[in-house]
């Protein structure tokens, strides 16, 4: 025992005489040594103007579309896949893709007919045509299907399909998906639904080679067969997915402007760094051409970098403080509305999210069609919020604010969000506990109703007004476990105006519907809305033509890379 | 080594030289020069918690938005952080959360430890192996990840992350103590106090735990540095310390999470906790191995 303590004792005390005298040198040499560790030249990174290295923060779960719900996913099969229709370049106006146009309703919303692109072949060179949609759409749809399955450990098992169109079998909007012709294909619908067309939009919703389908559909989630820009390759797990240039793609000699033409790059990596600082590193370090998942504070660093340059992604998010309508003294609409004058936005926007984001006035982004452009946020006026709070007969009130404990695309800093408001709510004689839990446990919660107010953001998938109010704000969606209406906001008036927009096909009548809901919305306050946030892509100077798509993952046929460095 | 001991013991129970004893001790504590660093920084530290309101400059949660991880200036010595907030203030209150962590989560450790090891080394046989073996078991996972598993089932919060790293330390400061027990507990004093008809309680309070204090003290001592660290780990993982208290390990998470554009602009927000957690480590490792070169008879001469 004497001796083990001595020698021990010895190396100690050696070690300590060391730490102590590099301690600070360590320390800046640390720092420094981050900043340096970009200068590695990275392998076709910045050079030879065909191979496209874009890092992103975490890798795909599958390339199947359908079993899918991450938008790491559906970032590697936007390449790989086409859907029927498409989004045009930063907006969420629809342009045909393997449907030649975009189709009318038919039978008052209950039939659309799409003509097919002639001539399209998926990758193992198998025709696309009429019976291929309709194999897609019977292998989602139908839970008998020998082909409903696949997709592998972490399969969302159709979710997508579940959520778009109310379910499977028989609860399923579409009714059925017949071959008119060998180009033509007609959808007959259970009933109008309002988003129909611009669900098909949506990645999850990529059409599959049916053959290779039928060949191996245990596997088809890792080997997928599109029609996409670019040909599957392979597949490193958490490292990387490649993809090469599909040279015979439908979509090469249409116009650029609206987001056709290439594949220009002989090769794509989507590369998965999931630390953000090492991501950045990697990317000023020259050894990716493009990365996405900056934090705000990250803009400023990459726009002063020489070589680089930023994109933004057009918001198709909502940020907000959910109130929970339920519990007192949140059942009361004047506290609601004084939280809503006591934070002052415009300030915490700017501090949290500098250019990466935009002040929310209304619970949905601008981008979503039926937006009312007539609501202003609310102004910050701490002497209004705190004679609202007299009014409603609040004093020192004591309370918890909750905050997301990991970086969300909707709000990439809950924690500074949180502190920031619970000082402003001070200010207003209300005392905030700042609360968080772990991720998982943070949701479970939250869609339990545990809270009084919480943070939380959510981002669109259709491009569709009913996707976020009616998710977010119907009562039906205020459910006592895993509710999406965290507000736990209940007004009859806004749930009849939001069922009526879901159920037609008349434009002027759900712009009618939507318009007065976001009002209702405006006076009621369930929510505090923070801010719309557009998220950055960092990229090279030499990549040209990437159009960040608002749904978060975009194809990158596009794409130029301009010579080497 | 028995020999000097009992040298030692005997001065001890005879009741004289107990001043030149200390005197000894200081003088041996004193002469090692890095002890003499260590206390001095520690004082600092003290006095900094203790008197955090009227040292330090700001108060330690003012946001000052617009001068978002401003550099050091006149005004902010240590500059500024993700808030606008004065890091020189943080870190001075931050002293007092981590030093009283560190206090509270040592002070559990030892008066678990200090029983179960009591109880273990004087008992003997089947309670010493149960007891024991007990220990080995929380022993068989690494400190830090099991206290994360301990703050995980009770929630994340500045206590439980104490209770946690306390509990992670109770199996060191048991073996100590045990070690320490059955050394002193077949001396001959003992067996004396016995002949004198002394019960269990009495043996183990007046006659074993006083001679078994010195490698006690030792080992809590490098405890508290550990559990300085790793109560700075915890709330760096998140799992400590709430927003917006102002805690070491909890600032650095902070500034990490603004990107890579911290390690280029806002390197303050980031230096400066993470010294101030180094300093408060490494000054209390340093009073530790001084405390074990001046309490070790064989060093003396």
């Amino acid at each position: 025992m004497a001796r083990t303590q001595k020698t021990r004792k010895l190396s100690r005390s050696d070690f300590l005489k060391l730490s102590g005298a590099g301690l600070t040198g360590a320390a800046l040499f640390g720092v420094a040594g981050c900043g340096g560790g970009g200068t590695i030249s990275g392998g076709g990174g910045g050079s030879g103007g065909s191979t496209f290295v874009f890092g992103r923060g975490a890798d795909s779960i599958s390339l199947d579309p359908i079993h899918a719900t991450d938008g790491e996913s559906f970032r590697a099969t936007r390449q790989i896949f086409d859907t029927l229709l498409d989004f045009a370049p930063e907006s969420f106006d629809m342009i045909p893709a393997l449907a030649t146009e975009v189709p009318k309703a038919q039978d008052g919303g209950l039939s659309y007919t799409l003509k097919l692109r002639k001539g399209v072949k998926f990758h193992d060179g198998t025709d696309f045509n009429a019976e291929a949609v309709r194999f897609n759409f019977d292998r989602w749809r139908d839970t008998k299907n020998e082909y409903h399955k696949g997709g592998g450990g972490q399969s969302s098992d159709f979710a997508y399909y579940l959520a778009q169109f109310g379910g499977f079998d028989d609860d399923s909007v579409i009714e059925s998906v017949d071959v008119i012709d060998d180009y033509t294909v007609k959808f007959s619908l259970k009933e109008p639904q309002g988003p129909f067309t611009r669900n098909l939009t949506m990645s999850p919703f990529g059409i599959a080679s049916p053959a290779a389908i039928k060949k191996n559909v245990d596997d088809f989630w890792q080997e997928p067969v599109g029609t996409g820009p670019y040909t599957f390759s392979k597949w490193e797990r958490n490292s990387q997915i490649r993809v090469e240039a599909n040279k015979d793609w439908w979509g090469t000699d249409l116009p650029a402007s609206q987001g056709y033409g290439g594949p220009h790059l002989k090769e794509v990596i989507i590369r998965s760094i999931p630390d953000n600082t090492q991501r950045v590193a990697a990317l000023t370090g020259n050894q990716l051409n493009g990365a996405d998942g900056l934090v705000p504070d990250d803009v400023p660093t990459v726009k002063q970098q020489e070589g680089f340059a930023l994109e933004f992604r057009p918001p198709n998010t909502v940020g907000y403080l959910a109130m929970n309508n339920e519990k007192e003294p949140f059942d009361d609409p004047k506290v609601r509305q004084a939280f809503n004058y006591a934070i002052d936005m415009p300030k915490l926007v700017e501090a949290v999210l500098g250019e990466t984001g935009e002040v929310a006035s209304n619970y949905m982004p601008p981008l979503i069609p039926f937006f009312n452009n007539s609501i202003e946020p609310y102004p910050y006026d701490p002497d209004k919020a705190k004679q609202l709070l007299a009014e409603a007969g609040v004093e020192n009130l004591e309370t918890e604010l909750w905050y997301m404990p990991i970086p969300r695309p909707y709000m990439p800093d809950a924690k500074s969000v949180a502190q920031i408001m619970q000082q402003d709510l001070k200010d207003v004689g209300v005392n905030a506990k700042l609360v968080t839990y772990e991720w998982g446990t943070y949701l479970d919660k939250t869609g339990k109703g545990d809270h009084t107010m919480c943070l939380l953001g959510w981002t669109g998938d259709n491009g569709d007004a009913d996707n976020f109010l009616n998710v977010l704000l119907n009562s039906a969606s205020a459910t006592p476990s895993a509710a999406s209406n965290v507000a736990y906001y209940k007004n009859p008036e806004v749930d009849k105006l939001l069922e009526k927009a879901q159920t037609t096909v008349n434009e002027s009548a759900r712009q009618d519907a939507y318009y007065r809901a976001q009002e209702i919305m405006h006076e009621d306050a369930p929510w505090v809305p923070i801010a719309y946030v557009k998220p950055p892509i960092g990229l090279q100077d030499a990549v040209k033509n990437f159009d960040p798509n608002p749904t978060s993952s975009e194809s990158f046929n596009p794409v130029t890379l301009s010579g080497g460095k | 080594m028995a020999e000097a001991q009992i040298q030692q013991d005997e001065a001890v129970s005879l009741g004289v030289e107990t001043r030149s004893r200390r005197q000894d001790f200081l003088r041996a504590f004193f002469s090692n020069r890095l002890a003499i660093f260590g206390t001095a920084i520690m004082g600092v530290f003290i006095l900094m918690a203790v008197f955090a309101p009227y040292v330090a400059p700001y108060s330690p949660l003012q946001q000052h938005l617009p001068q978002k991880f401003a550099g050091p200036s006149f005004a902010h010595p240590f500059g500024q952080d993700e808030l606008g907030r004065d890091i020189l203030s943080r870190v001075i209150y931050g002293a007092r959360i981590s030093l009283t962590a560190g206090l509270a989560a040592v002070a559990l450790a030892t008066t678990v430890g200090t029983i179960v090891g009591l109880a273990a080394g004087y008992l003997g046989r089947w309670p010493d192996s149960m007891l024991m073996r007990l220990m080995d078991v929380l022993l068989a996972f690494p400190s830090i990840l099991l206290a994360i598993v301990i703050v995980s089932i009770l929630g994340p919060s500045l206590a439980n992350a104490m209770l946690a790293v306390g509990i992670v330390f109770i199996p060191q400061i048991a073996r100590v103590v045990r070690s320490a027990v059955i050394s002193v507990r077949e001396r001959d004093y003992i067996e004396a106090e016995r002949a004198l008809g002394a019960g269990d309680a009495q043996i183990v309070l007046s006659g074993i735990l006083p001679n078994s204090m010195a490698p006690l003290i030792v080992q809590a001592t490098l405890t508290l540095a550990t559990a300085i660290l790793d109560v700075a780990a915890l709330s760096f993982l998140g799992l400590g310390a709430r927003a917006p208290t102002p805690e070491w390990g909890a600032m650095l998470t902070d500034a990490f999470r603004s990107g890579f554009g911290v390690f280029l602009q806002g390197q303050h927000a980031i230096i400066f906790p993470g010294v101030a957690i180094a300093l408060a480590v490494l000054s209390v490792n340093f009073i530790g191995d001084g405390l074990r070169d001046a309490l070790d008879p064989r060093r003396r001469g």
